[in-house]
Order: structure tokens, then C-alpha cells, then sequence
């Protein structure tokens, strides 16, 4: 009974969630939606980076580069890519039926884009006879992702020697190129001047008879809250698979592990692909959200910010690190309101991060668990051994399957 | 560039047998039972200079993999890469004027030695407690920030020197205080996974010093003047000072390399407190102690050597290594407390490229990372992209490392597994 | 089915409420004001914007509000990145209820930022974003006081031209959507005048500028321009000094920051003879309007002298005063509708828009950057002649009509 209320309590909280969004109704409505959009965003981050490092030990700072490698190839997709039902014949262009391909020319950042665009060069001359249209959203999203496990098999293969700090610092390596070389490809990324994506829903949305505008915040809330339902629900199922059991014995002891017969190569690349896919997914929807994406957002700042919030949450705990990071961006965000200084009215944008890096380390010193993790076990496991726990949920998840 | 082709179609080429060669030979010296630890970064090395010519008669003869045989297809490849981009791009800066390349391989050399010197710090520390500290880019802009405002703040008209000593105690207190009271528990095996810890929790450290900067010294970028000003030299005669002339700020070697006063009082300063370092490690009871504890931890403990205490030492030293680092900086860089953040990124490079915990290896890392970083900025064609990239240069240095020898030039160690185990 | 219809009317409700406008009158009226206050944006530029938007505050509540009600001044942050441009945008909207927006430094936040306040019909007049695209759009909500960035460029390059014997220009650019295009016009400018020009682009946080400073002075050139908005400039200036082509060798064109003086010789202490573009005409010229605000603002900052971002952020709230007054509503239409028709007497001279949905720019023949844009900024260049001088005491070299000083050619 006692082992059933972090389900109960899960299955509150989700529902919470659900119907949070019809039942306020202050006038910050839609502030509050925006902070809990970026809140499950975070989420998805800390909690599939929980996965690689707490589950399977894999410490990589790498996670907000591949969170970027999703957001890049969704915009890029939407930027570059059109259909037009009438060829441009000013743009790289196929045809497929009746439709053209429309791949438009790079020109950076510039103050004319109507005389260096061929797209738009095409539609001024068109003058509103033709229309044409972006490349479906969600193709882009989907793209974004498989690009983001493309990345994380390559750095997973690449990192299969490396233990520990190398890790950290490899990974760390691949962020810090990938930020250098968008900011410095301007005429193809724009540069720091970021990149522009279209609305989750650029022409509205009709949900259940409801015509939803591209500036409501309701889908996206819940295409953002159906992504970390998702990602959730992967990462328990492979946390109770024997994917689970074999990935934390490559935490414990690799060479162990090795031995007795679990391929570890297979499992580490396995672990990589499935959480950069998932930080590319939120990267690009979050994206997509937002409208634009910059080389700033794959800061380290970014990256310390999933983190710390991982760790706040419970690293070894992903359930625990999605609680933590949408607590910790809901509190971050409260906190920047509430502070007036020296009687000029300015956000308190800085002394709440004092405050969050020192609650980070004493959570780290006193209570390695993190502050939500604790809670969930204390109902799951009770006063059982760690180890038998573990063996009785792998046995039960067999028992299921 | 002129003829890109040439300088691709080569890097490719190489690339192609580096990997060739880095896969064949492991294989071959394991089926040999021999030692692998080095056929990855020979191999690649060797495949890379010369392609099969010799790559066949080392997969035939499998000789031990000496220094020589290290060194030698190393320097090559890097020749070889030199040579392309020179066929390529003849009329490049890099190839065509030599003052140029005077100057930049001057320039990258002085802050190379600083940045060897910063990435001491961070080796120091890495030897003895086994962390690779997060914060180290944290004390370096505090070092500097300290400096500002006790000679413009607090003090006006206080002795720089003083200012800076004053630094450096602060920061070694500080980095004291945060050792006995966050690093502790890594030593008593509570703590399963040690490495990872020490990791987050200077991450944790260096977040919470940066954003209390930004709240009590906002956000304006600040300076310090520089400490002296060169005498008037004209050597050797005042008409023709070809040999050595300085003004001010600015000292001219041969008419052609310049010098900036601040680096280089910055560079002198780095290159006295290596050598005062190095007679604290080997001459006196605490540095050989310190050594000892970085070499054998229970065989230290049980000489009589309290490693706690050491560890203490060693994290607070190499704190102020790179508050020292700061404060001589801030005479050239304007100071924000955002600005630890691409030094302690080059200073894990460094450390990485010299082998995690050997000293002699982050000094000579930093020069050369120094040097990569002048190539790249100086040599790149395209203007618009060579400093964008900046921050790139190091970090390839660090994957290639990292891919092809793990261990750098001189880590034997720490190279996989049990470090940071106590 | 049940919940399809708890969904539908749960969210009805929602929506009349998350997308409110502020129809109803309620005291105060909110303005917001966008500054950039922390790093990597330019804090000593959105310092100076702040406390100008506050001392518009307290004038206008002083000369009896607006409406009969008190004005509330907004601050927000952008931190110069695009990426907060949108989010502050949106919370100053949704969450303070601001009716309007007035400031704004950086191009990239006010580019990102734009299309949020338009497509909730929120007006904002943008203070010092130069970017031509930002009015280029033609987006009804629009407005900017500040100078087009390709008319701004060509008072660099006219002026730079002048320089005697000049062949050949290095510029420093940000690579943003200020420094690049910003460097292209600069560089198309001199080419008329049979210049050539190399342009080098950076990372705004980038400190060390050693490797670059040897490869301009490779390149030897007879004037070196910097457009980099934040820190970047001083590192990048003295490092050069240092390196023997600083402000006292060769003609130098520092970028913007170097207006805030003080700031300016602390960091670039070697800074002398260098040129600096400066919008709004010279003290002597000053209006009344723009004579009291510069005494309360030089009380209040302990500042020597006023920047002209400050009069423009100053100028920006108080245009959005006047329209809301004038248009008797904070609708946003009818603010448009005042704006439009607006003819107000700022620190910068009389403030007008000519151009915009009651007349296209291209009836004239002028391009789309012309749409709610200003077209009368002063655009001077004065030359920092003393160390230590202040950017108000500076003489102004460029052009003619406003002439206080001569130029000096360092490499005559």
C-alpha cells in the first residue's frame, strides 16, 4: 500500500498538470503557461541527463549541444526548405509532382534581405499570386531528433574509452565547438543574431472544435507536457527493462559488467543515442516555441542550470529530476518578480542564482540524493536493502514483460 | 585561399591513413600481445606523415614504441599540415611575411606561459584530491577583481604589488575554507563516486561566485592601470633602435615584434613564481610532502604525512594560482565576472594536452596552446571567421587528445579507471 | 464527450482572460522600458537608458500624468540576447500590462522582440535599435527614434573618408545583427571612395585580441573602425594601443560604448585622438527640453555630461506619453493613430513619422527602413582631444554644420 503512493502521487501531479491550464485564470495567464512550458522543457533535459549520468554514470556536459543540435536542424529545416506549388526559377529548386522543392539561397545576416533573398525576391514579383508554403513543423522536430542521435552515437563511439573527468571534459569539447561553429557560420546560421523558427502551430490550431491562434499558449503547453509524459514513460520502461539493470552495472563497475558478459559498448552508445535524442527533441520543440534559437543557448551557464537542476531533483532519480527542474524553474522565475533593490523597480535577476548555486552545493554536501529523490524512496523502498530493491523491481519488470 | 583543394584534398588524405593507421596498428600489437598504450597516437601519427610508406613496415616489424618513434611522426604530421596550407594559400600572412609570423608566434608564446601557468593550478589540484575544479575560472576573475578594487576601490593609491598579494591571500583563504568545508567527505569514502562530486561541486562553486560578483560589482567591465611603464629604451642608438626600442606601453624587438607592456610584466611574473614554485615542491618539507601525497597517498600517510592537510594546500594553492593569473591580467583585459569562463575552458585543454597531474606537462601545454590559438587567429584566410572561431582552437586540441592519447604528453596515471579513488 | 466540453468551455474561459486587453481604463498606465542591465549586453548603455526612462517617469507624473493617471515606467532586462528579446516581450505584455514599450539598445532584442509586441498590438518606439530591418518590415506597431544602421554607417564612412591619404580601412565588427551588416554598408561606403576594406568579425565576449590586432596591423591600414557595442570595443582598443596601432598611431574610429567616458578611460586608458560617432546635436544647440533633462540627469548619475542614448530612451517614453494622451486610449490602434500623426518637441528636436500606414516610404521613393522611422537624428562625429576629456567636451570634427573643433590626423 505504502510501496503505491508515489504512483498515486504521480498520477496527482500529472493530472494537476492536465487541468492547471483551464482552471487559472489571473491576468499573467499566459506568463505563467510560458514558465511552465520552459519549466517541462527543462525537464526533459535534466531528467534524460539523469538517465545518462546518474543511471549509467556517463557525466557529459555535452547534453545542451545536442539540445542544440535538435533546435539548429529543426530551424535550418524551416529556413531553408519551401513548397512551392510554381517553380521561383531564382532558387536551388526540384520538382516532385506538382509541387517544387524550394531550397533558398544562404545570405546571412544583412539589412536587405528583399534584394538577396530568392525567396522573397520570387514572391514580390509574384505579388501575392502564388503561395507557398513551410516544410510541416513536426517533420522538422522529428529531423531535429534523429540528428541529435546521430550526434550522440558519434560522441558515444568516440567517448567509449573515456571515463570520469575525461568525460566531462570531452563532451564539454564538443559543446564549446559546436556553439564556436554556429556563431561563426553566419551566412548559414546566422550567428549570433540566432536563427528565426515558425510557430508549433504557425496558422492555429483546431483542437475539439476550439480554433486555437499561433500565439495561445495551450498546444504547446501540451505538446511540451506530451513530450516529457513521453520521455518519462521511455526512461521507466528502459529503467525496469533489463536495459536498466545492465546500464547501471556499467555505472558500478565497467570492467565487472564487461566480464560477465553484458556488452558494454552497446549499452553506453545505446544510452548516449536515446538521451541526446531526447534533448534534441525538447530542444527543437522548445525552439519552435520560442521562435528563435541562438548560439547563447548552448552557453555552459545553460548547461549548469540542467544540472544543477538534476542534482537539486535527485540525479540518480529521473522522475525526481523532471520534479526538481520544473520546481526550480517555476521558484527561479517567482523570485525574479519579488525582489525591489535600492527603490529602482528591476528584476531580481542575480541574487536568486547566489541563492540557487549555494542550495545546489549544500544539497550536494548534505544530501547527495538530491531533495525530491529521498522522498520517492522513502515510500518505494521503505527500510529494504538498496540492492534487493533493485533486484525485486528488475524481477517484477521481467515478470511483466 | 588560393587553391583550397590542395590544402583539403591533404588534410583528408591524412586524416583517411591517421584513421587507418590508428585502427591497423592497435590491432596488430594486440594480436602480438605487446604493449597498445601508444599504437593509437603512433599509428595515426605515422599514417598521417607518410601514409602506407610507413605505416607497412611498422604493422611488419612491430617495433617498441619508443619516444623517438613518438616524437618523430608527430613533428611530421604537423609539418607536413604546415606544408599544404603554405602550397595553398602562398600569399597568406602565415607564409608570405615573416615579421607576421615573428610576431604571432611572440604573442601566442607569452600568453601561452600565462595560461601553462593558470592550468598549474588546476594539475595541482587534480593531482593531489583527484577533482578537476569547475571554479577555476571563478578565482581567476575574483583574483583580478580583487586587484581592481583594492587599487581603485578600497585603497586608491595603494602599491599594486601589495594589491596583489592581498589577492592571492584572499583567494587562498577562501579556497581553504571551501576544501575543509565541501571537499571532506570525498576522503572518507562516503561518497561512491568521487570524481563526479568533486566536479559538481566546483561547478556548484563557480556558479554561486560568479552570480555574487555580478550582484555586488554589477556588471560594468572595470581595468586596472598597468603596474609600470617601460623606461624609455633606443637601442642601439636612439636614430636607428633596431635592436630594442619601447615606449610606454609597448616595447619593439628587431622592428618587428611588439610587445604589449601588460603581457609582458604578466609573462615575467608567471615565469618568477614558477621558479619560486618549483623550489617550494622540491626544496621544502611542505612541497616535497605535497608530492609525495600526489605520488602514493598511504605510503605518505604513513611517512607521517597528514594528506588532509595537503589536500587543504593543495586546492588553496592552486586557487591562487589562478587568482594570481587574474590579477595580472586585469592590467590587460577589461574585467567582467563573466570573464573566468574561457580561461578555465583553455586551462582544461592545457591540462588534458600535458597529461591530468603532471606540472611540467601543463607549463609546456600552455605554450603550446598558446601557439594553436596564434596559428589559428593568424593564419586562418578568411577575416571574418579566424577570431569568431577563437574559442574553437583549443577545444579541437582537446578531442584530438583526448582521442588519440589520452594520457598527454606526459600522464601516465590517471589515464583511465581508478583515479580519484582514495 | 463530457470532457471535450469541460475543455472547450475551461479554455474559452481561459483565453478571455490570458488574452485581455488592456481595454478598461486602470491607474497607473504602464509603460515598459527595455535595457540591457546585465552582461553580455552593454550595462553601461542600458544603465544610462534606465535612468533616463525614470527620469521620464517622474516628468511626466510631474506635469500631471497621462490620462489622469500616474505613469508607471517598466524596466526589463534583455541581457543584449535575442533569445530573452521574445520572453521579456512577452512578460512585460501579459504580466505588467504594459500598453506601450519604449527603449531598446541592442539590434538583435529589438529584432527578436518586434514581431511578440506586433502581433499583440502592443506599440513600442524603439530607442537605439539600428538595425534597417527593424522598421524594414513595415509592422504597424513599430517605431524607432534612433538612426537607420545603413544611414548611421555612411556618416563613418563619409567622414572617414576625409582622413588624408586613406587606401586602406580595417574594421572590427560584432558578429551580430548590428556589427555585420553595420561593417558591409561601411565597407560598400568606402569602396566609392576607392577604399578598400578588411573586415574582421568577433564573438561579443571575446577577450583577448592579440592574434587579430597583429594580422590588422599586417594589413597596415590608414584608419581602423570599430562597431562592437559592448565591452569588446575598450578590450579590443587598448589591446591595440598596446600593440602600437592604437587612437595616438593611426585614425581610430571607436565604437559606441566609448561615449560613456568615464567608463571609457578606465578601460582604455591609452585612448586619446580617438574618433567616436555621437547622435543629437552639440550642447550649445541643446532645446529647452533637452537643457533640464540633462541637468536632472547629470544630478541623479553624477555624470558629466548626457549620452544621446539616454535623451533617445528619454525621448522614447515621453512619445508614448504624449500619443496615449493624444489618442485619449491605451488601445493600442489608436496609439498607432496618435504616433502617426504625432509632432512632439523631444530632447533630440521635434519628433515626427512620416511615413507609415497613411503613407508608404516608397511613395517618396525611399525604401521600406523608412517606415515609422524618424528621419531627422543629428549624426555627429566628435574626437576625444585630452585624456580623461568627457564625451560632451569633445569636440565635434563632423560635418560642417555642427562643427565645434578641428580634427586632428594622428598619422599627418
Amino acid at each position: 500500500m505504502r510501496g503505491q503512493v508515489p504512483y498515486l502521487l504521480g498520477l496527482g501531479l500529472i493530472g494537476f498538470f492536465v487541468a492547471f491550464p483551464f482552471v487559472y485564470s489571473a491576468g499573467d495567464y499566459d506568463y505563467i503557461m510560458h514558465i511552465l512550458i520552459t519549466a517541462f522543457f527543462y525537464a526533459i533535459l535534466a531528467a534524460s541527463w539523469s538517465m545518462l549520468a546518474g543511471y549509467a554514470g556517463q557525466f557529459s556536459f555535452g547534453h545542451i549541444g545536442f539540445m542544440g543540435v535538435g533546435a539548429y536542424t529543426a530551424a535550418l529545416f524551416s529556413h531553408y526548405f519551401w513548397l512551392s506549388p510554381v517553380p521561383t526559377e531564382l532558387c536551388t529548386e526540384y520538382q516532385f509532382g506538382s509541387t517544387w522543392l524550394v531550397i533558398v539561397n544562404p545570405i546571412g545576416v544583412t539589412s536587405s534581405t528583399l534584394t538577396q533573398d530568392c525567396l522573397r525576391q520570387a514572391l514580390t514579383a509574384w505579388d501575392g499570386s502564388v503561395e507557398v508554403s513551410r516544410m510541416p513543423v513536426w517533420l522538422g522536430i522529428i529531423l531535429g531528433s534523429i540528428m541529435g542521435g546521430v550526434f550522440g552515437f558519434l560522441i558515444g563511439v568516440l567517448v567509449l574509452r573515456l571515463r570520469a573527468a575525461y568525460l566531462a571534459l570531452f563532451t564539454l569539447g564538443f559543446a564549446e565547438i559546436l556553439k564556436a561553429t554556429i556563431s561563426a557560420e553566419i551566412e548559414i546560421t546566422r550567428g549570433q543574431a540566432g536563427i528565426e523558427l515558425p510557430a508549433l502551430f504557425e496558422d492555429g490550431v483546431t483542437v475539439f472544435g476550439h480554433a486555437f491562434s499561433k500565439t495561445d499558449k495551450l498546444p504547446p503547453y501540451f505538446v511540451m507536457f506530451g513530450l516529457l509524459l513521453l520521455c518519462l514513460a521511455i526512461l521507466a520502461w528502459l529503467a525496469h527493462s533489463k536495459f536498466g539493470l545492465f546500464v547501471r552495472a556499467l555505472r558500478e563497475d565497467q570492467d565487472a559488467a564487461a566480464a560477465l558478459g553484458v556488452n558494454t559498448t552497446r549499452y553506453k552508445v545505446l544510452v548516449f543515442v536515446i538521451t541526446t535524442m531526447m534533448a534534441a527533441a525538447a530542444g527543437a520543440v522548445q525552439g519552435h516555441y520560442i521562435g528563435i534559437i541562438t548560439p547563447n543557448n548552448l552557453f555552459l551557464l545553460q548547461m549548469s542550470l540542467v544540472v544543477a537542476m538534476a542534482v537539486i531533483g535527485g540525479v540518480e532519480n529521473f522522475v525526481a529530476a523532471a520534479i526538481g527542474a520544473i520546481m526550480i524553474q517555476v521558484v527561479l522565475e517567482m523570485l525574479r518578480n519579488s525582489f525591489v533593490i535600492g527603490g529602482y523597480e528591476i528584476d531580481m535577476t542575480i541574487w536568486r542564482l547566489v541563492f540557487f548555486g549555494i542550495i545546489l552545493m549544500l544539497t550536494l554536501r548534505f544530501a547527495r540524493n538530491g531533495l525530491i529523490a529521498p522522498m520517492i524512496d522513502h515510500f518505494t523502498r521503505g527500510h529494504v536493502a538498496h540492492e534487493t530493491v533493485a533486484k525485486r523491481v528488475a524481477t517484477e519488470a521481467e515478470g511483466t514483460e | 585561399m588560393e587553391t583550397p583543394f590542395i590544402f583539403w584534398g591533404a588534410i583528408l588524405w591524412m586524416i583517411l591513413w591517421g584513421i587507418i593507421g590508428s585502427l591497423v596498428t592497435r590491432r596488430r600489437y594486440l594480436q602480438h600481445d605487446l604493449d597498445t598504450s601508444n599504437t593509437v597516437f603512433v599509428g595515426a601519427m605515422l599514417g598521417a606523415a607518410t601514409g602506407p610508406v610507413g605505416l607497412v613496415p611498422l604493422w611488419m616489424k612491430t617495433p617498441e614504441l619508443t619516444n623517438r618513434l613518438i616524437v618523430i611522426p608527430a613533428i611530421g604530421t604537423v609539418v607536413l599540415i604546415a606544408a599544404a596550407f603554405a602550397f595553398a594559400d602562398p600569399q597568406n600572412n602565415c607564409v608570405a611575411n615573416g615579421s607576421f609570423v615573428a610576431s604571432q608566434i611572440t604573442n601566442g608564446l607569452i600568453i601561452g606561459i600565462i595560461y601553462g601557468f593558470m592550468a598549474l593550478g588546476l594539475t595541482l589540484i587534480f593531482s593531489i584530491l583527484g577533482v578537476v575544479s569547475f571554479a577555476h575560472g571563478e578565482f581567476y576573475m575574483i583574483g583580478g577583481m580583487l586587484v581592481y578594487f583594492i587599487t581603485a576601490v578600497w585603497f586608491p593609491g595603494i602599491n599594486p604589488m601589495i594589491a596583489i598579494l592581498m589577492a592571492c591571500a584572499v583567494v587562498f583563504a577562501m579556497g581553504a575554507i571551501f576544501e575543509r568545508m565541501f571537499l571532506t567527505p570525498m576522503y572518507e569514502g562516503k561518497i561512491d563516486r568521487p570524481v563526479e562530486y568533486g566536479i559538481l561541486i566546483t561547478f556548484g562553486l563557480a556558479f554561486t561566485l560568479q552570480y555574487f560578483v555580478q550582484a555586488t560589482a554589477g556588471a560594468n567591465p572595470v581595468k586596472v592601470r598597468r603596474y609600470f611603464d617601460f623606461p624609455r629604451i633606443r637601442l642601439p642608438s636612439s636614430d636607428d633602435p633596431w635592436l630594442i626600442k619601447t615606449s610606454r606601453g609597448n616595447m619593439e624587438l628587431f622592428d618587428t615584434i611588439s610587445i604589449s607592456n601588460p603581457r609582458f610584466t604578466a609573462a615575467i611574473t608567471c615565469v618568477l613564481v614558477l621558479g619560486a614554485l618549483l623550489y617550494f615542491l622540491h626544496r621544502t618539507w611542505t612541497g616535497k610532502a605535497l608530492r609525495a601525497v600526489s605520488q602514493d597517498r598511504d605510503a605518505a600517510a604513513i611517512a607521517g604525512i597528514n594528506p588532509d592537510r595537503m589536500n587543504m594546500l593543495a586546492f588553496a594553492l592552486g586557487g591562487m594560482i589562478a587568482a594570481l593569473a587574474g590579477a595580472l591580467l586585469v592590467q590587460a583585459f577589461s574585467w567582467l565576472p563573466q570573464v573566468g569562463a574561457i580561461p578555465a575552458m583553455r586551462s582544461f585543454v592545457i591540462v588534458v594536452l600535458g597529461g591530468l597531474g603532471s606540472l611540467p606537462g601543463a607549463f609546456l601545454g600552455g605554450i603550446l596552446v598558446g601557439l594553436v590559438e596564434a596559428a589559428g587567429t593568424g593564419c586562418i584566410p578568411d577575416a571574418q571567421k579566424a577570431a569568431s572561431y577563437i574559442p574553437a582552437y583549443g577545444m579541437v586540441v582537446l578531442t584530438l587528445t583526448l582521442l588519440l592519447r589520452p594520457t598527454g604528453l606526459f600522464g601516465r596515471r590517471f589515464a583511465s579507471g581508478t583515479h580519484g579513488k582514495f | 464527450m463530457k470532457k471535450s466540453i469541460i475543455l472547450s468551455m475551461a479554455s474559452a474561459v481561459a483565453l478571455s482572460f490570458g488574452a485581455l486587453p488592456a481595454g478598461a481604463q486602470e491607474c497607473p498606465i504602464k509603460i515598459g522600458g527595455i535595457a540591457p542591465l546585465s552582461a553580455p549586453g552593454t550595462v553601461v548603455g542600458g544603465e544610462a537608458m534606465r535612468d533616463a526612462m525614470l527620469i521620464a517617469e517622474e516628468d511626466i507624473n510631474a506635469a500631471g500624468g497621462v490620462m489622469g493617471c500616474e505613469v508607471d515606467v517598466v524596466i526589463a532586462d534583455s541581457e543584449g540576447l535575442p533569445e530573452k528579446a521574445a520572453a521579456i516581450m512577452e512578460k512585460l505584455i501579459t504580466q505588467d500590462g504594459v500598453v506601450a514599450v519604449g527603449g531598446g539598445y541592442h539590434s538583435s532584442v529589438g529584432v527578436a522582440s518586434k514581431d511578440v509586441a506586433d502581433a499583440r498590438g502592443v506599440p513600442v518606439v524603439f530607442a537605439e535599435t539600428w538595425n534597417d530591418t527593424i522598421t524594414g518590415d513595415k509592422q504597424k506597431y513599430i517605431f524607432r527614434i534612433a538612426p537607420l544602421s545603413s544611414w548611421a554607417s555612411s556618416t563613418i564612412w563619409q567622414h572617414s573618408l576625409l582622413v588624408p591619404g586613406i587606401k586602406k580601412a580595417a574594421i572590427l565588427t560584432e558578429n551580430t545583427d548590428y556589427g555585420i551588416p553595420a561593417s558591409e554598408e561601411t565597407k560598400k561606403g568606402l569602396a566609392t571612395g576607392g577604399v578598400e576594406t578588411v573586415i574582421f568579425s568577433v564573438d561579443i565576449g571575446t577577450q583577448d585580441y592579440a592574434g587579430i590586432v597583429e594580422r590588422i596591423k599586417a594589413e597596415d591600414p590608414d584608419i581602423i573602425i570599430v562597431l562592437a557595442t559592448g565591452e569588446a570595443g575598450y578590450n579590443f582598443q587598448q589591446q591595440a594601443a598596446d600593440a602600437g596601432i592604437g587612437s595616438m598611431d593611426v585614425p581610430f574610429h571607436a565604437g559606441q560604448v566609448s561615449l560613456e567616458s568615464k567608463a571609457y578611460w578606465e578601460n582604455v586608458p591609452d585612448g586619446n585622438m580617438a574618433f567616436v560617432q555621437r547622435i543629437g546635436v552639440p550642447e550649445n544647440l541643446f532645446t529647452e527640453k533637452a537643457k533640464n533633462f540633462a541637468k536632472v540627469y547629470k544630478e541623479r548619475t553624477g555624470k558629466d555630461g548626457v549620452e544621446s542614448y539616454a535623451m533617445e530612451a528619454y525621448d522614447s517614453i515621453a512619445i508614448l506619453a504624449q500619443a496615449i494622451n493624444e489618442a485619449g486610449s491605451t488601445d493600442g490602434d489608436a496609439i498607432v493613430t496618435a504616433l502617426e500623426n504625432i509632432s512632439h518637441e523631444g530632447t533630440l528636436g521635434r519628433i515626427y513619422f512620416p511615413y507609415g500606414t497613411k503613407k508608404d516610404p516608397s511613395e517618396d521613393g525611399k525604401g521600406d527602413e523608412w517606415w515609422h522611422q524618424w528621419p531627422d537624428p543629428a549624426l555627429t562625429v566628435i574626437q576625444y582631444q585630452a585624456d580623461g576629456q568627457s564625451s560632451v567636451d569633445a569636440p565635434i570634427v563632423w560635418p560642417d554644420a555642427y562643427k565645434t573643433g578641428d580634427p586632428v590626423y594622428v598619422n599627418e
